[in-house]
């Protein structure tokens, strides 16, 4: 049996080892995708975001309001338009996401107290900047109205300070626990890199066990094993685990100290969660592979599990606002497990008791896996190619 | 007379590869797949995902020191909007934590013990919402729904207050300064309404990616088992192999360009004001780049399913370089230039300001041309590649008509 195990062992090694693709899989692949990742958005947040205003009154207040709007770290006033129709072309070229109208006679109706709008226009074909476009706006726009507001009450009498005060009576303060900065990169870094590793890890388990099928080698690879198709499989899949869990293990280290994202928990929580999404990960790969022992067709389901994973997994929109139909898809993909770890022991630092059922989650792959080896083996033994 | 020959076998073996390679991705049920399947289903499956659009409700723990009609009106205020919704009240920040970590609520709000006597003195009463950030799409909607009730609620204690002074001033009838903000390209701020178009052009590149490689893979495949020519290959010159088989793939893609562009965001009504011969035009050029792309990639192939291991990642990489999620102009000049050598990314970039912005084919005069200048790269790179992998090989070519 231990015989078996090493030779099954040397031969899965010795597997890998054989075509460069396998080596360019396990390292090079999660290293570049890593590396892409962290220097992308190594600036937290895009700020700046190119917009213009529409400034229609051109009076002293205005000009103030649109020094306000240049001012704002959120958003970077690059043009000035004449009319809304200008501005809606530059939006529609790209070149800004959005822009800032302030109308006719602004100054004049606001200060007499006939009242004004201001209107605002955020671009959102792209989230991220678009919402910060449409943040910066609402600041400026809820400040020129809170110092109108501020100059009127003062010139009918209200002692200055009660002015003050009057223009937000109630300030409610949001604390992003974990992740002040709101730094994208810490938030996308965190969920994406173990999810392409995930991938990886699928995907190159599923090639290495049904590539024997196909070129006809899985009986000499059972032959080896001892007759044994979990040695077999263990053998082929244990050289990956570990190659992976040190590529995954070092990503961490380079996230959490290289590049400082929070580590709220002891490192230890987040390394066995790194080795058990591999783990897991081969167990759902292996699954696959038994359920359909054919190169091409299992290879096509876990593509098409690995970068759906993407999505169910719930990186960026909850599992609880899907449908139930969709979200319970979620619950079968260890790199949702992975990410839940992430945001309760890195991100949150609660304690590991709430985690634990993520943990044993990862745990269950891997034997469901197991269950359909007999299958596995009886195609093993009769390759049968289908191309 | 010479000339007029070649001109004529050009075009004969030209129309030669393009039916054969007809054969080719009608006889692969690989690449049916890709070419047909995965088109057709994944724009489905991924609207169905995000459809939802808005996180509504999102369950919040309110822990109220005040235990007051104002802090209760608060606390109504929140339960009220369309974000959030007030999971519990707790006695304290330890049990509301409690909840937190059990994911019961995903927010915490906590009224200090002298909110409403703060309020009463016309001092600045101070609320804090603790947030959970593991997903910021979570936070965003709650800072959204948070800071209408902050607005919302100066308004009422300050009209109060100025009523109460006795002043009658005519501004504090309204506020003096309205703001309204308008959305464009996603009115709904929905997340499938934005990351849809997007996606839909992507899934266009990779699915013939896909394909294109696996049948480069099929072809060497062949070629292995054959010392070296491939029995079903057509004896063609460079140029004239790679646009005909550009025209097979683009003949298969046509009605699935249709289908993917224009009736998946009619069929779940994400924004789509474009005019439907401005995109199709656009999107053109992006088909022919990928296409010649993919025969670039297509050389490197030496097995069917290889392609997939290093391909399907890569559908991440151009997510992102696409300035989707992060935008390009926060890029470096290095990710963006690599951006542009990706055509999903004008092809994202400029379809989704068509369909969703209803801007012109002139307003995207930058992709455009930037599509068919990618197009006319890679048809050079895939020619040069072809002339060097397969060119030694061109005498071993069999004589057209004969079968493998």
């Amino acid at each position: 049996m231990l015989k078996a195990l090493r030779q099954a062992l040397g031969y899965g090694w010795r597997y890998l080892c054989s075509r460069k693709i396998y080596f360019v899989c396990c390292t090079v692949v999660p290293m570049l995708f890593a590396f892409f990742f962290i220097d992308l958005m190594k600036e937290g947040l895009p700020l700046k975001v190119p917009v213009s205003v529409v400034d229609l009154d051109r009076s002293s207040l205005s000009r103030r309001v649109v020094r306000n709007l240049g001012s704002t770290e959120l958003i970077d006033v690059a043009h000035s338009d004449e009319n809304f129709n200008q501005a809606l072309d530059r939006v529609r070229k790209g070149e800004t996401f959005g822009f800032f109208i302030i109308p006719r006679d602004f100054q004049r109706n606001a200060i007499s107290g006939q009242g004004t709008t201001i209107t605002y226009y955020s671009d959102l074909t792209v989230f991220v900047p678009g919402s910060l476009a449409y943040k910066g706006f609402k600041t400026v726009a809820v400040t020129t109205a809170g110092g109108v507001v501020q100059t009127t009450l003062t010139t009918a009498g209200v002692n200055e300070q009660v002015a003050g005060t009057l223009l937000q009576p109630v300030v409610i303060g949001e604390q992003p626990v974990g992740n002040p900065w709101l730094n994208y990169s810490i938030y996308l870094c965190n969920s994406f890199i173990p999810g392409v590793i995930a991938l990886m890890v699928m995907l190159l388990a599923c090639y290495t066990i049904c590539d024997e099928i196909k070129k006809g080698t899985s009986p000499e690879w059972i032959r080896i094993s001892g007759g044994s198709v979990l040695v077999a499989v263990v053998g082929k899949l244990l050289p990956q685990t570990l190659v992976f869990s040190a590529i995954g293990v070092f990503l961490q280290a380079v996230m959490y100290r290289f590049c400082g994202f929070p580590l709220h928990c002891s490192p230890w929580n987040m390394v066995f969660a790194m080795i058990l999404l591999v783990i897991g990960s081969q167990g759902l790969a292996l699954t696959i592979c038994c359920v359909i022992p054919n190169l091409r067709l299992s290879l096509s389901m876990t593509s098409l599990v690995g970068i759906l994973s993407f999505s169910i997994a719930a990186y960026s929109f909850p599992v609880q606002s899907m449908y139930g139909a969709i979200g319970i898809f979620s619950y079968i993909l260890p790199a949702r497990y992975y990410f839940l770890i992430y945001a309760d022991q890195a991100l949150n630092g609660i304690p590991l008791y709430y985690s634990r059922l993520y943990y044993i989650a990862l745990l269950i792959f891997p034997l469901v896996g197991m269950a359909g080896l007999p299958r596995l083996k009886k195609h093993c033994l009769n390759p049968v190619y289908v191309p | 007379m010479n000339i007029l020959s070649d001109i004529r076998y050009w075009f004969a073996s030209l129309l030669r590869v393009w039916v054969r390679e007809f054969r080719l991705v009608f006889g692969d049920a690989g690449v049916i797949l890709f070419f047909f399947a995965l088109p057709l289903i994944y724009p489905v499956v991924y609207t169905l995902i995000y459809n939802p659009e808005v996180i509504r409700d999102l369950p919040v723990a309110v822990v109220d020191h005040s235990r007051t009609a104002e802090s209760r009106h608060l606390a109504r205020m929140i339960d009220a909007t369309d974000a959030l919704e007030v999971y519990q009240y707790c006695p304290d920040i330890p049990a509301a934590r409690r909840l937190s970590n059990e994911k019961k609520v995903f927010g915490i709000v906590e009224i200090p013990s002298d909110y409403a006597r703060k309020i009463g003195r016309g001092e600045q009463a101070q609320i804090t919402y603790y947030a959970d950030v593991s997903l910021l799409l979570r936070y965003r909607s709650a800072l959204g729904a948070l800071t209408d009730i902050q607005i919302e609620l100066g308004n009422q204690i300050r009209g109060q207050k100025v009523e109460s002074a006795g002043l009658v001033l005519q501004s504090m009838d309204g506020v003096p300064v309205n703001s309204e903000s308008v959305f464009i390209g996603d009115p709904t701020q929905g997340f499938a309404s934005f990351i849809i178009p997007g996606i839909i052009v992507l899934i266009l590149q990779q699915s013939m990616i896909l394909g294109i490689t696996m049948i480069a893979g099929g072809v060497s495949e062949r070629r292995r088992r054959n010392r070296g020519y491939d029995p079903l290959a057509i004896e063609a010159p460079a140029s004239a192999a790679l646009i005909g088989k550009t025209l097979c793939y683009l003949v298969c893609y046509i009605p699935m360009t249709l289908y993917v562009l224009h009736l998946v965001p009619l069929m779940f009504s994400l924004p789509h004001v474009g005019n439907v011969w401005q995109y199709l035009v656009f999107i053109m050029p992006m088909l022919i780049a990928t296409a010649m792309l993919g025969q670039c990639l297509g050389v490197f192939v030496t097995e069917r399913e290889a392609s997939m291991l290093v391909v399907v990642f890569t559908s991440v990489v151009f997510l992102f370089l696409s300035g989707l999620t992060w935008p390009r102009y926060a890029m470096s000049p290095f990710w963006t230039l690599v951006g542009d050598f990706i055509p999903a990314t004008w092809g994202v970039e400029g379809f989704i300001r068509l369909s969703c912005n209803g801007a012109s084919l002139a307003d995207e005069a930058t992709p455009y041309k930037m599509l068919w200048m990618l197009s006319a790269i890679y048809f050079v790179v895939a020619w040069v590649l072809r002339r060097v992998s397969f060119g030694r090989h061109r005498v071993k070519t069999l004589r057209p008509g004969s079968k493998n």
